[in-house]
């Protein structure tokens, strides 16, 4: 479609990659179609397409964001469902990127939302501190309530129900070192451990690490990585998010340099998109421009690189698997077979929820930011999932795991943890006994 | 912005008043129903006809038939315009407002109120996507026919307000054929329904008048609509053509030989590369032209019409014939052909036309319409229903370039009148919109229009549902 | 005195003065339907029978235009030539009306006449593409066009269709034809009372066999149809079209099918083809007489149901098609118009026409179905921007 830059606005990098991103869009609209906020609120303010022609009228008139663009680009949960159906090829992910960092650049939020975000910032992207406000969080549960009376306040409302009922357990598997196979060496390659995960449910890296040792791949938990950026990316915190790259890629970079890497492993889909993006986060930036691109290329969710491995096909079990594929898994990584196809080859009966290419309404912080349309979102979601009457879930991420976990008695585990069990591992204790 | 069509000029006794006339719709409607700040009424200035845009006065976005009912009460009295909105996918500006119109925007009613198996009817409120329905029933082995290309995002109401067909029309019938009745409310804020689960109107065929009248009779909120057995099986196959002659003479030959396939798609060589870039459908790239022709039925039935059609083929020389082999194949097929708009927004913008011509002068109007477009030093691709006559030429330009988009549009129009001229006409599923008005009187003489006319002020007295559109700004009758 | 124009330029001369004068007129083709609507009040009749003959005919487009005037007999023959028919089935009601004369097919249109296969493949209106009429203002109005697919301006042709003369005369159509399927069969389900036959075609139109015809004749008709050769018992008669290859399968499919609802029977090409039109001609309501007759449009699952509800409080005898959806009915005595039509408002809507009956009947009944205010206001206002002067046929449907 028609745009109208200046070519002192073009100058700037970001600008200039907007409206190429801009350029392609027809503005045909089957994007609303499949958007998680406009099936929902049927606006199509609160649509990509809204959303896109918003960004366009701020960026083209170079505009401060306002309290109505935030309104919109704040409810987008970058699920980039609208990417996959888009028949154009618009890059609406990198274009709300550049949205959010305008809108955290120009514009002042009101003071409560200003706290909770900074919260958010301070505490989630650092494990011991995570750790110790969900000790926190436990005992607050009982104001959560009360908080949601007021709508300020309702994200730490939010905040309290998410947090998990009993005290995560110690584990090793965030400790850092590299993890010998036990037979035959035939890869080496190192795992994000990340910054929420480890503290919410250890037991998804535990089980990568059984079962990459059996598999025979060396596991490297290097010293010094921790969030991906995902978290402030997401609220357009650009340098926060480009510091915890630089971090990571420095952290990664130094184990290639050291011993090789085949892939690093990551077992959050959310986490993935964002590391797979470090190349283009880091485009700008000569230091650091080659060897982001060069992490981002050796990203591998954990079910890309087990279905290198080939692993042997097992007998059927007699288990109804419901497949949920996180929207970073599917739309921002395109991995849909993958993880399917694995657990089909463990001997799984995977089923596919309907309406599939919905969000589940965690997207990173967006169950504590929007609370509301989260709740909708999960509803709908809990709904498709359990009309499949499977016995357990699998999905990739842990976002989705905390969301879904507190909306059905389902139990929900990660792909990992089902084929750790297929291939020998221990039996998950979610999983119910028959 | 392209600027040779021109809107209504606004109604001052409306702009005067805008404070005011918010001020009573924040009273009609739930605020979470209502847009009106300056911001946020951009997006809502255009639709897929995105080379025209004029920013509304407000948006309504009722959630019932009541609300809708009381937004028309309203606007009747004041004379404000109206102008309905579906999903916003018009290709001719069927849903594109102006300064002085509330849009009216049945998004937010997208419900499937009733599914009835036994009368094979579904009965869906008017925001409800075309393609909800037929995945809505498709597990108990039905479908809802009409499948325009945007079936994904387009909504019932403007399938209705466009008479919408698709690919699959060739058998089943467009919109028209598919609807049994509707819940409307007229300008005036009455309710009435029209149909219902029966067949065929009781007194005058309303129902036949409103669909395809671009809302401007007044605003659906709820229709019935027909509901079909899915076949057992339904195949689409490739053939490939080293010039579109022969595709358009095998197309005549498949309809002359007494068969009809559910649908036969054309697609010229920039078409084809297009579409496979995105699909990756395995469209032979090694040929001028390509027909996907789908058959269905039972195993038998297909064999039986493949071998016949495959024959026919062979006499025109065909190329490469390629049978989808699996669902998956049969689905990627159909995605390419499908998104070949959206697809061809990867190379450069576009206007689509949409005229329809007999079989006959398929290949007649292809060569004349390589010929316009050279002469505007332009480009284009083609992908259209051939099984129906049903041409949408792409012309591609560059909506950064004022003068390419004038060329663009120029050249769109002498195709349409091509299209009139060799027996056809000028819309067959996309609606005359705003893009096609003020070429009317090339299809219509005086007296033919003045009767439409006076048959749409039948509906609204003083022309304020969606007024910009269908007829010719001059020559109006007074109101 | 008939007025029998033979131009289009003729036609509208006589509307034209006739409009000057408010002098009304009874727009007529064949007057095959003469005795459908209203009883209207006296007028010259204007026939379309000297407009006549195929102005093109494109075999290879599916695509027929005609003068109005020609009669259906003509346009059959010339698209059997071919192999091609009239995909809706054009009833011939000169039986059932006890009329003379030669149908036209402005006529068909003018009354959206369609038969068995309407429930399918659509009615007249469906089929027709474009129109040329001469409007209450004498002025020649062309609609529509050739095309298959067409939404230019306001669909008039639809408008027209089914307005039995009252918006404008019709004076050219041109409508799409179909290939005459290869072969036909049937599938006879025998002893079925009219609940379990409703459910037998609903199952039966779930199948993806797509079956072309769906009637239900109960013992009272059964054995007028074939010469009284259909099996013993009720019959719920499918009907399947297609090619020979096809035919079978689907034929066998749907045979299996329905040996659950009761005992199945098969008729070969011929006697399909008899039984169908005599469905679609109501063949034993084709009786001499001028006992009420009522062609009721419904909901198919609620055919069945009004007819057993007015059983219990009027002498009626009725027969189905459309999967149920239409049902034809005759009436000992009394046509029951009121009872009828709260029946059918209180079964979920629908639509009954009187089609026959002795004139002191006619004059007392409403022969279509009323309409809600709201809609009889626009239709009268449609009426009135097609015909301003209140010429053509007043009172005839409202």
């Amino acid at each position: 479609m028609q745009t109208n830059f200046t070519l002192a606005q073009l100058a700037d990098p970001h600008v200039a990659e907007s409206e190429q991103i801009l350029r392609r869009c027809v503005h045909c609209g089957f994007c609303t179609a499949t958007c998680p906020t406009y099936v929902t609120l049927g606006n199509e303010l609160d649509s990509p397409r809204g959303r896109i022609y918003l960004i366009k009228d701020m960026l083209e008139n170079g505009r401060a964001a306002d309290e109505e663009v935030v309104t919109h680009i704040d409810r987008c949960l970058s699920c980039l469902a609208c990417v996959t159906t888009c028949p154009s090829g618009v890059d609406y992910m990198h274009l709300v990127d550049h949205a959010r960092i305008h809108i955290e650049n120009t514009y002042r939020r009101p003071l409560i939302d200003r706290l909770i975000r900074n919260l958010l910032a301070a505490v989630l992207p650092y494990p011991a501190r995570f750790r110790t406000a969900l000790g926190f969080a436990r005992l607050g549960r009982p104001f959560a309530p009360l908080l949601k009376r007021a709508s300020a306040l309702r994200p730490l409302g939010a905040m309290l129900d998410l947090a998990p009922r009993s005290p995560a357990r110690a584990s090793d598997s965030a400790k850092p070192g590299t993890r010998i196979p036990e037979a035959g060496k035939r890869g080496r390659v190192a795992i994000l451990s990340g910054c929420a995960q480890p503290v919410l449910d250890p037991g998804i890296n535990e089980a990568t690490l059984r079962l990459l040792a059996r598999l025979g791949v060396e596991v490297v938990v290097p010293e010094g990585e921790g969030c991906c950026g995902a978290l402030v990316h997401h609220m357009g915190r650009e340098e926060q998010a480009l510091d915890f790259a630089r971090r990571n890629v420095d952290v990664w970079t130094r184990e290639i340099d050291k011993g090789g890497l085949d892939a690093i492993i990551i077992t959050a889909s959310g986490c993935g998109t964002t590391i797979k993006d470090y190349g283009h986060m880091l485009r700008l930036d000569p230091a650091y421009a080659e060897k982001a691109a060069r992490v981002s290329g050796l990203a591998k969710d954990i079910t890309e690189y087990l279905s290198t491995l080939d692993l042997p096909r097992l007998e059927p079990k007699r288990l109804n698997v419901a497949y949920h594929s996180a929207c970073s898994m599917q739309h921002g990584q395109k991995i849909t077979m993958a993880p399917k196809n694995l657990l089909k080859a463990a001997g799984f009966t995977v089923r596919d929820p309907g309406e599939g290419h919905l969000c589940c309404g965690s997207a990173g912080t967006y169950n504590i930011l929007q609370p509301e349309i989260s709740a909708q979102l999960k509803a709908r979601k809990v709904r498709n999932i359990e009309a499949t009457k499977a016995d357990v879930i699998a999905t990739g991420n842990i976002g989705c795991i905390t969301q879904i976990a507190s909306g059905t008695a389902i139990p929900i585990l990660h792909t990992v943890e089902l084929l750790d069990w297929a291939y020998g591992g221990p039996k998950p204790e979610k999983i119910p006994a028959r | 912005m392209a600027d040779t069509i021109r809107f209504l000029k606004p109604r001052e006794a409306v702009l005067s008043r805008r404070a005011a006339i918010i001020a009573d719709l924040t009273d009609l409607l739930p605020p979470e129903c209502l847009v009106h700040e300056a911001r946020e009424l951009v997006p809502f200035e255009t639709d897929a006809f995105v080379s025209y845009r004029r920013l509304p006065l407000a948006v309504a976005l009722p959630k019932t038939t009541a609300q809708v009912a009381a937004v028309m009460k309203y606007c009747h009295r004041y004379g404000i315009p109206v102008v309905p909105r579906g999903a916003g996918t018009s290709l001719s500006g069927g849903a594109i407002p102006q300064e002085d119109a509330v849009v009216l925007g049945l998004s937010k009613m997208s419900r499937i109120l009733e599914v009835d198996y036994a009368n094979r009817t579904a009965t869906v409120q008017a925001g409800v996507t075309n393609l909800n329905i037929s995945e809505a029933v498709g597990i108990d082995g039905f479908f809802y026919a009409p499948d325009p290309s945007s079936q994904l995002a387009c909504t019932i109401g403007g399938n209705i307000g466009m008479n919408s067909g698709g690919a699959h029309c060739l058998k089943y019938g467009v919109t028209t054929n598919n609807l049994l009745g509707v819940k409307m409310v007229l300008v005036d804020g009455t309710v009435i329904e029209l149909g219902g689960k029966h067949l065929d109107a009781a007194g005058y065929d309303l129902l036949g008048l409103v669909c395809g009248s671009e809302g401007q009779l007044g605003i659906v909120t709820e229709a019935v609509v027909r509901l079909i057995a899915k076949p057992e099986g339904a195949r689409p196959v490739l053939f490939g053509f080293d010039t579109s002659e022969h595709a358009g003479a095998c197309v005549a030959d498949i309809i002359g030989s007494g068969i009809i396939p559910v649908a036969i798609e054309f697609m010229d060589k920039p078409a084809i590369e297009i579409c496979e870039a995105f699909a990756h459908a395995g469209y032979p790239l090694d040929v001028e032209a390509l027909l996907i022709v789908e058959v269905e039925g039972s195993e038998a039935e297909m064999e039986a019409m493949l071998k016949a059609i495959v024959e026919i083929a062979g006499r025109h020389g065909v190329k490469t014939v390629r049978e989808s082999q699996s669902a998956t194949e049969a689905a990627l097929i159909w995605k390419g052909r499908k998104s070949a708009f959206g697809a061809t927004g990867r190379i450069a913008d576009y206007i689509c036309m949409d005229g329809t011509v007999p079989l006959g002068k398929l290949s007649y109007v292809l060569n004349k319409t390589s010929e316009i477009v050279d002469r505007f030093g332009l480009r284009v691709a083609n992908v259209f229903h051939a099984g129906d006559g049903n041409m949408h030429p792409l012309i591609l330009f560059n909506a950064n370039d004022p003068e390419d988009a004038a060329r663009a549009e120029e050249a769109g129009n002498e195709i349409l009148k091509l299209c009139v001229d060799a027996g056809g006409c000028l819309t067959g599923e996309h609606g005359v919109g705003i893009e096609k008005r003020d070429l009317m009187r090339h299809q219509y003489s005086e007296a033919d229009l003045n009767q439409q006319m006076a048959v749409r002020s039948a509906f609204d007295e003083d022309w304020i549902l969606n007024p910009s559109k269908v007829f010719p700004l001059d020559g109006r009758p007074a109101a | 005195m008939t007025l029998i124009p033979n131009s289009e330029t003729d036609a509208a001369y006589v509307i034209r003065n006739a409009a000057s004068e408010g002098k009304k007129l009874a727009l007529c083709g064949g007057n095959t339907r003469a005795g459908f609507g209203n009883a209207a009040e006296p007028a010259e009749m204007v026939s379309s029978t000297g407009l006549s003959g195929i102005v093109d005919y494109e075999p290879a487009e599916m695509v027929m235009t005609v003068k109005a005037g020609t009669p259906v007999a003509e346009i059959e023959a010339a698209l059997a030539a071919n192999r091609q028919m009239m995909a809706f089935e054009p009833m011939d009601h000169r039986g059932v009306m006890g009329t003379l004369g030669e149908p036209t097919i402005g006529g068909v249109f003018a009354a959206n006449v369609s038969g068995p296969r309407r429930f399918v493949s659509g009615a007249a209106r469906d089929s027709l593409l474009g129109i040329r009429f001469i409007n209450g203002r004498g002025e020649p109005i062309r609609a529509g066009g050739r095309v298959m697919k067409n939404v230019t301006g306001l669909d008039l042709v639809k408008l027209l269709a089914g307005s039995h003369g009252t918006l404008g005369f019709l004076t050219e159509v041109t409508f799409r034809v179909l290939p005459v399927p290869q072969t036909v069969e049937t599938i006879v389900i025998s002893g079925l009372d009219d609940a379990a036959a409703a459910k037998a075609m609903a199952a039966a139109m779930a199948l993806p066999v797509e079956v072309s015809g769906a009637a239900h004749l109960p013992q009272t008709v059964r054995f007028r149809f074939l010469g009284g050769g259909l099996p013993a018992g009720e019959a719920t008669v499918l009907r399947i079209e297609g090619l020979d290859a096809s035919v079978a399968v689907r034929a066998e499919k749907l045979a299996a099918v329905m040996e659950a609802f009761g005992p199945v029977s098969r008729l070969g090409l011929e006697e399909s083809q008899t039984l169908w039109r005599q469905i679609r001609d109501v063949y034993p309501y084709s009786d001499g007489t001028l006992k009420p007759v009522w062609r009721v449009s419904i909901a198919p699952s609620a055919g069945h149901q009004l007819v057993a509800a007015l059983r219990l409080e009027a002498g009626v005898d009725a027969f189905y098609d459309w999967q149920g959806g239409l049902v034809w009915m005759r009436m000992e005595a009394d046509p029951e118009a009121e009872l009828l039509r709260r029946y059918i408002r209180a079964l979920g809507g629908g639509h009954a026409t009187l089609m026959r009956a002795s004139d002191a009947v006619r004059a007392q009944t409403q022969a279509f179905e009323p309409q809600p205010d709201a809609v009889a206001a626009l239709s009268a206002r449609v009426k009135q921007k097609l015909d301003p002067a209140g010429i053509f046929c007043p009172g005839k449907m409202g």
